[in-house]
């Protein structure tokens, strides 16, 4: 099909052909063409299916308010459904399809629901379909879904790249139409940061779509002109195809830049930025959106906004129709009219609701041959796939093919909302302008600002943007604004033709009818919230921007209301949509979060270790070796030669901090249960911390290297948690202490070695002028060495295993190197390294708590470590753990457990109940918090709290695991189930 | 008896590479030491300062120099600042302790972070995608210093030449902070 419609130039390219498709059919359009005004000049009027009632749509608007004309763009994975064909650039190999029809769209099946329309009003799902009630999620809802809506997803994985960023400016111009461009121009000539965002990929606003003159030229030359101007300019950045959708706290703001949509590919380039803009002043200058008259049959193709119509005309040289009419309440419809005959259109017909419209009388010359009709209304319409004809209420009918509708602008305030601004009513422009709570560091100017007509708009842009740069000490420049004119803005507000028999739409998109708004306010709903929610209006991808205020006036109509009392529903983030994938960014699969490496990762992986992920940390979970084929093997074989011999497992993981100055150990007894002031030099103590309300915290081991230096080890988990806890201490409850605190956690490469022949193997590793026999280096004790010779490291006499043990710390740099001597040294007493797991294994043979023992629910006592908090001295939580029923005689206790039948495993998780109670709250005992098997026992072991405990050794109760459903009987017995007495640790 | 010596490997093997108007590479030679100002000691701690390296004690978010250029003082919070010099032995904290000796007290960084210098016309380009700090040349002088998150990783970034930029980041952590950096420019580039 050519391109019947095209009667001009407009500002495309038209050395440039570009074939695209529609429904799989090949059509040609030119560089510059949006999918809609392309269409437009094919003829192609019909686009798609309302939402309910599947009634044939074709395009209403020229921009990102479009409600009808969505369609699906690219295939298979690339697919994005519900894209508007008024903002998508036209490029060779676009491929768009409909939406939402059953069978070919000119005759999709699912149309029966407009025959059933009776039935189908606002909020019919609320009233039917109420039984049988196991209906409504099995039947009901599925074929209500399945029968309306928009576009499908692909339900493939979004293939393309996304990234976000950050931006900064003294001056945020939000919309590049004349008055966003004078604003910007302003800031920039007086040296300020300037970022101008625009949505359009070409910028200019209306100037693009008018015929202004601006200093004797074009109004898009002005444009060209100083957009060239912007953006040779240092200090502004010019970000077309770009929408600013939210205004967030501080002056920051979203924005989304659509990168490569007008490309047939992204080259694996970012498809889509999502920007966060930090903006010490910002200015919107968003300009308006028009809306249309409610009237019968209103939806038919064809049927348009007046200012899209002189759109696609002015700028794309399209015309909407052969025979083309104008239905208008305000001037502006008038000016849509003269813009089409001037370029030869057939205009047919000017409709205008005043009868004493001034702008007529000048007019009127300009329109021969065109039927003019004042004070009249267009009261229904025919055509099935494409208006046919219009029948006014005076009773004539004018066969058309486009009815170009103005049903005056609305100032989009949606930014100037974003938290909670409330817009207010301005009668005479007949639209909501923005209120005087605008978001801080905010101004508005131009038609979004209510100053509808040009010249003001600009003068209003540059005064507000002069007073901006003035106020953040930048001196304005003096220039003076272009010649242009104020064109003429009448308007009388009309809001929908009373004598309209058809449906008369509001909504386009959500198929709202003047009806369904009178039916909500029967029912009862008389607030616009409650309005929007029973009739879906305003709701979806454009968000009733062009529905809002007319159904606003058809309920205050209602209420007997003014619409400023009516007022409007909130405006939310973001303007227009943002797909999923740009807020996801790059944050996707493996790169959803970081990840840390242990010293020895590397090597670990050489070994074939088995990693799991400790919060971001990767840790060897287990070493296999050939010939084992199960995790029990290789973890069962690493405990055991451990306890045999020696063995080594990588401890970097755990929080190190290093506090010094001369109050440190002051400082540690307040922070720790357990004093530390008299805590020998070279000694290593361990401590339990409570929290502010007597709950245990977390426990780890802190040495004394000097006089006023201490090293702090925490648990992995809570490595941050108590760094901030004891800076929050330091800083704000303690500010007067000498004390200073550093995360070394990355610092050291930390090892443990563990087994009888820990201090062998060792030995071959320490320099020689260390000794670290039992009795110069005994347990708990601590040192600064060097390895290897002369390499600094860290001694710590410390065991977590049970057995006699180290840890040996290295600056991180040499953490491979160490791991890889280490191993070499240990050839000789078949050393082994071992994983998370037997590290474990081993902390549960030995009754050590962790984590599941440490669970933010137990206290000290608890733990059986009560005797820990010293009550000489006050630390953090002493008095709040002395609270009663933290101390209850039939309080908790950590013990071990055993399976009565000893093949039996054990389940963490599981609760506690006597034996002959049932398995219900009221007899809950307490619960199984860590369980292994033991490969020294040869059973399962547990540990676990449970009331009184302590006294209850030998006992029989039934461990009842809720979850399988599963009860086992178990033995309580001391959860000391290798060495108690301690002599391992100690040799 | 130890026979063998510890071999040093740094955090990314020093990673180094070159993209149109980006130059992105490991720093591996540098020592941190953090000092830290006692309690009330903060005039002692300014003469010793002067008398040792004859430099200032940077604010927070600057830097000072010794008087040879050896060694850089990063303002980090309010009485602290990392020394930053060339590495070469193992105890960098006393190179500081001798000279400041009991006026702060000091704790050894250099394993504790990785470092890159990302470098070129482009690399502000590259590090809007992940920086959330305002960079711009009138904004961000050179020397000074800022901590921040980059990619959900904590991040202290120091403006070194008129476009370039030293990162530095936690260690454990390096190659996802490297493959963040290497993403923003690849996307840029």
């Amino acid at each position: 099909m050519s391109q019947i419609n095209r009667i001009g130039k407009g500002l495309i390219n038209t050395d440039r052909n570009i074939r695209f498709s529609f429904n799989g059919k090949e059509f040609k359009g030119y560089e510059g063409d949006t999918l809609a005004s392309a269409l437009l000049a094919n003829d192609q009027k019909l686009i798609g299916r309302s939402f309910k009632y599947h009634r044939p749509r074709g395009i209403l608007t020229a921009g990102s308010e479009e409600p009808n004309a969505l369609v699906t763009l690219r295939k298979g994975a690339h697919a994005e459904p519900n894209t508007r064909a008024t903002t998508v650039e036209l490029f060779s190999g676009l491929e768009a399809s409909s939406q939402n029809h059953r069978g070919s769209l000119k005759y999709d099946l699912m149309a029966i629901n407009d025959l059933m329309s009776p039935f189908l009003s606002a909020g019919f799902y609320y009233k039917t379909f109420m039984w049988p009630k196991a209906f409504w999620e099995k039947l009901y809802e599925p074929i209500i879904r399945a029968s309306a809506g928009l576009g499908k997803l692909s339900m493939e994985a979004d293939p393309d790249v996304y990234d976000k960023g950050f931006l900064h400016c003294d001056l945020l111009v939000i919309g590049a139409g004349s008055a966003g461009l004078t604003a910007a121009l302003t800031a920039a000539r007086s040296g300020a940061q300037v970022i101008l965002a625009d949505e359009d990929f070409m910028l200019g606003g209306r100037l693009n779509s008018e015929t202004y003159e601006l200093d004797g030229t074009h109004g898009s030359e002005w444009a060209k002109a100083t957009i060239a101007e912007l953006t040779a300019m240092d200090n502004v950045r010019v970000m077309s195809r770009t929408t600013v959708y939210g205004a967030y706290d501080h002056g920051v703001f979203g924005a989304l830049e659509r990168c490569t949509d007008h490309l047939a590919s992204s080259d694996g380039k970012p498809r889509q930025i999502l920007w966060r803009i930090y903006s010490k002043r910002s200015i919107l200058t968003a300009g308006s959106t028009e809306r249309p008259i409610a009237f019968g049959n209103n939806d038919r193709p064809g049927i348009m906004l007046a200012g899209a119509v002189r759109t696609y005309a002015n700028r794309y040289g399209v015309t909407a129709g052969q025979k083309i009419s104008v239905f208008t309440n305000n001037d502006d419809g008038w000016r849509t009219a003269h813009d089409l005959i001037s370029m030869g259109a057939n205009v047919v017909a000017m409709i205008d609701s005043r009868s004493n419209a001034a702008i007529a009388k000048e007019m009127i010359n300009k329109l021969t041959g065109t039927n003019v009709i004042l004070g009249g209304q267009v009261c229904d319409t025919s055509g099935r796939h494409t208006l046919k004809s219009i029948k006014t209420t005076n009773g004539q009918t004018i066969e058309t093919n486009c009815l170009a509708v103005s049903g005056g602008w609305s100032p989009n305030v949606h930014l100037t909302c974003h938290q909670r601004g409330r817009p207010t009513w301005r009668e005479d422009i007949a639209g909501f302008v923005p209120g005087s709570d605008l978001p801080p560091g905010m101004s508005v100017a131009g038609s979004a600002n209510g100053t509808m007509t040009l010249h003001a708009g600009m003068a209003e842009a540059h005064s507000v943007a002069k007073n901006l740069v003035k106020d953040m000490g930048f001196k304005p420049s003096a220039h003076k604004l272009p010649k242009a004119e104020d064109e003429p803005r009448e308007i009388a507000a009309f809001w929908h033709v009373r004598d309209s028999k058809g449906r008369a739409w509001l909504d386009f998109q959500n198929d709202v009818t003047v009806k369904d708004v009178k039916l909500s306010h029967q029912e009862g709903f008389r607030s616009v919230e409650h309005l929007k929610r029973y009739t879906t209006l305003g709701m979806a991808t454009d968000q009733g921007k062009t529905a809002n205020v007319p159904a606003l006036s058809v309920m205050a109509e209602c209420t007997g209301k003014s619409i400023e009392d009516t007022g409007t529903t909130i405006f939310r983030p973001p303007y227009t949509p943002v797909p999923i994938g740009a807020l996801a960014g790059r944050a996707r699969g493996q790169d959803f979060r970081p990840v840390r490496h242990t010293p020895s990762h590397k090597w670990a992986e050489e070994q074939g270790a088995v990693f799991v992920e400790t919060g971001m940390w990767l840790r060897a979970q287990w070493f296999p070796r050939e010939g084992e084929t199960h995790w029990r093997e290789s973890v069962d074989r690493e405990v055991l030669q451990t306890r045999k011999s020696v063995g080594i497992c990588d401890v970097t993981t755990l929080g190190k901090i290093d506090v010094q100055g001369s109050d440190a150990a002051a400082f540690l007894n307040k922070v720790y249960g357990n004093g530390f002031a008299l805590l020998a030099v070279g000694k290593t103590r361990y401590g339990i911390m409570l929290r502010e309300d007597g709950i245990a915290m977390d426990d780890g081991t802190t040495a004394r290297m000097s006089e006023n230096h201490f090293v702090m080890t925490t648990t992995t988990a809570n490595a941050v948690a108590v760094f901030r806890h004891m800076e929050f201490c330091r800083q704000c409850l303690w500010p007067n202490m000498d004390v200073n605190l550093i995360s070394a956690t990355e610092q050291w490469a930390q090892y443990a070695v563990a087994g009888p022949n820990s201090r062998a193997l060792l030995q071959k590793i320490v320099d020689p002028e260390f000794d670290i026999s039992n009795e110069a280096f005994p347990f708990m004790g601590c040192g600064e060495i060097t390895v290897c010779g002369g390499t600094p490291a860290r001694l710590f006499r410390i065991s977590f295993s049970g057995e006699l043990a180290y840890e040996i710390a290295v600056p991180t740099r040499y953490g491979d190197g160490l791991i890889r001597e280490m191993m070499k040294a240990g050839e000789e007493f078949d050393v082994t390294p071992y994983g998370t797991e037997a590290l474990g294994v081993m902390r549960i043979e030995k009754g050590h708590a962790a984590g599941n023992e440490l669970s933010g629910q137990t206290t000290a006592r608890d733990l059986g470590l009560g005797r820990m908090i010293s009550k000489k001295k006050d630390c953090i939580g002493n008095i709040m753990s002395e609270r009663e029923l933290l101390n209850l005689d039939d309080g908790l206790a950590l013990v071990g457990f055993v399976p009565v039948d000893k093949s039996k495993s054990l389940k963490a998780g599981a609760h506690f109940i006597t034996k002959g109670d049932q398995a219900t709250l009221t007899n809950d005992q307490g619960w199984m918090t860590s369980v292994c098997y033991s490969p020294n026992l040869e059973h399962s072991i547990g540990l676990g709290f449970i009331k009184q405990g302590s006294e209850r050794m030998g006992e029989i109760v039934i461990a009842s695991d809720q979850l399988t459903g599963q009860t086992q009987d178990v033995e309580i017995v001391s959860p000391h189930f290798i060495d108690p007495e301690g002599e391992r640790l100690r040799g | 008896m130890a026979k063998s010596t510890l071999h040093a490997t740094s955090a990314l093997n020093g990673f180094h590479q070159t993209w149109d108007g980006v130059e992105l590479s490991e720093v591996t030679n540098k020592a941190l030491v953090s000092i830290a100002v006692p309690l009330k000691g903060e005039a002692q701690f300014q003469t010793a300062m002067k008398k040792a390296f004859e430099a200032d004690v940077p604010e927070t978010g600057a830097s000072s120099f010794s008087k040879d250029k050896s060694k850089q003082f990063l303002g980090l919070q309010k009485d602290q600042l990392f020394a930053v010099f060339d590495r070469e032995d193992d105890y960098p904290t006393s190179v500081i302790s001798e000279a400041l000796s009991d006026k702060g007290y000091y704790t050894d960084q250099s394993d504790s972070w990785v470092v890159l210098r990302l470098q070129g016309i482009k690399c502000r380009k590259a590090l809007e995608r992940i920086c959330p700090l305002n960079l711009h040349q009138d904004v961000f002088a050179i020397n000074e210093v800022a901590r921040t998150t980059m990619e959900h990783l904590a991040a202290i970034i120091v403006r070194d030449d008129k476009d370039s930029f030293i990162l530095m980041s936690p260690r454990s952590s390096a190659h996802s902070f490297l493959h963040a950096i290497e993403t923003s420019v690849k996307n840029i580039s």
